[in-house]
């Protein structure tokens, strides 16, 4: 297991399940956005990761290494990507937090809400069963009808916790997380 | 000197900070350097104010309670003499305010998951503003322990595991006990014949010469003292048989009259 205290001051590589948790998040700013690949490129474009993904294929082949995917990517993603994918998800979230927001509150109307997360869930359910594999224990767990909303809620309220600059640290000290 | 004022606005939350620039450490004139006060102005509930204490306790409690929230491990932070608590509430989350004033009753505040968003948006804004040059002691967020995480995992399911190994392991010592242990003595007389009529030096010599021709004698000494004691010794085991009393005592004796191991070829 990794020194806890030093995990964030050296950079370490994101385990598996980070990077699991990563995509999915990236994947509910799409469900959340319907023009959120292109989103995804442009705020690449406007935090200066140019060189790291020239195109939206260099883009699309660094979220490939989750091993949840249907076509994955072997290997190990290095530290830089991970750093540049989590502040384009942290900027997507602060984009997206109005949404974020009236998904989480408890003050909206219960059908209004439920409504929404219908749309929300059903959304990404498109998402994942054209681009994960779905023999997956962690991808048949979100698509359980029973499991799946609890796990859509933590993705949600993940992002929320996240948006913006302040959430960078608090992301990526989450995606470190050791296996339980 | 114009006192100074910062606001950090989120849809159900205002911060407001008040203080003056520490002009002795060559503060800039728009920087708070000294805190003299702030509020804090949740929608719904009662507006709080506090010094730079109460504040450094805020941040203390609200930063590390989101951090474990992001990995679905929440739990309770501050301790009971602190001026701030934090408490996972089923689907909400209590806030405890404490004052300092001697029988005064703590004040709770419960906020939702967007409520406590916002309040986690504030206190970001608010540390990350290079206006306000306070030096806050804010803690650092760290990946979870591994028996901090553990607690998200059902306890079912956590247990399932290690009761499974052991009903497997008293299944099988189970099985074990009850097959019946042979008796040294029970043979019958057709088992002690059979590797006795393997103790043929000229039928089980050749295995021998083939594995090791090195170290054997020639093709044509296969009656060499030492070859014969060693397949006299050999032949059971080949016949796939325990060696039995009568043919181990008959092999050892034909070892021992022809001729013994020390006499072996070097």
């Amino acid at each position: 297991m990794p020194n806890v205290s030093t995990a964030l001051s050296r950079p370490t590589p994101l385990p598996r399940r980070g990077l699991e948790r990563l995509d999915l998040m990236l994947l509910c700013a799409e469900a959340l956005d319907l023009n959120g690949g292109e989103a995804m490129v442009w705020m690449s474009e406007q935090l200066g990761y140019q060189s790291l993904f020239p195109n939206r294929v260099e883009l699309w082949k660094r979220r490939c290494h989750n091993p949840l995917r249907r076509a994955t990517r072997r290997g190990q993603l290095q530290v830089e990507d991970t750093d540049a994918l989590i502040r384009i998800l942290t900027a997507m979230a602060e984009r997206l937090y109005p949404m974020l927001r009236q998904l989480l509150s408890a003050a909206e109307p219960e059908s209004v809400s439920e409504q929404r997360w219908a749309l929300f869930r059903g959304r990404l359910q498109e998402l994942i069963e054209e681009r994960l594999n779905l023999r997956r224990v962690g991808v048949r767990k979100l698509l359980d009808p029973l499991e799946g909303p609890q796990l859509c809620h933590q993705l949600i309220l993940s992002l929320a916790l996240s948006a913006g600059s302040g959430g960078v640290e608090r992301l990526k000290a989450s995606l470190l997380d050791p296996e339980p | 000197m114009i006192k100074l004022s910062h606001r950090y606005e989120q849809i159900s939350c205002r911060l407001t900070v008040e203080g003056f620039p520490d002009v002795s450490t060559g503060q800039g004139s728009q920087a708070i350097g000294i805190l003299t006060g702030w509020s804090l102005a949740l929608a719904g509930h009662t507006e709080l104010e506090g010094k730079r204490e109460h504040l450094e306790a805020l941040l203390r409690v609200v930063a590390p309670y989101a951090r474990h929230l992001i990995s679905g491990a929440p739990r309770v932070f501050g301790d009971p003499d602190s001026p701030v608590a934090m408490h996972p509430d089923g689907p909400r989350h209590r806030l405890e305010l404490r004052s300092s004033q001697p029988h005064t009753p703590p004040l709770t505040l419960h906020l939702d998951d967007a409520e406590l968003a916002d309040l986690v948006r504030c206190l970001d804004q608010l540390v990350l503003d290079a206006r306000l040059q306070l030096n806050l002691q804010t803690p650092r967020p760290q990946p979870l322990r591994r028996s901090e995480l553990r607690k998200r995992v059902p306890l079912g399911r956590r247990i399932a595991a290690p009761i499974c190994g052991m009903a497997a392991l008293g299944l099988a010592g189970a099985v074990s006990w009850m097959v019946p242990t042979p008796k040294p003595g029970s043979f019958s007389p057709a088992q002690a014949k059979g590797p006795s009529s393997l103790v043929d030096p000229g039928k089980t010599a050749a295995p021998r010469k083939s594995t090791a021709p090195g170290k054997t004698a020639s093709p044509g000494k296969s009656g060499a003292p030492g070859q014969i004691g060693a397949t006299g010794l050999a032949a059971p085991n080949r016949a796939g048989e325990a060696p039995t009393p009568g043919a181990q005592t008959q092999s050892n004796q034909g070892a021992g009259t022809r001729t013994g191991p020390s006499q072996a070829p070097r």
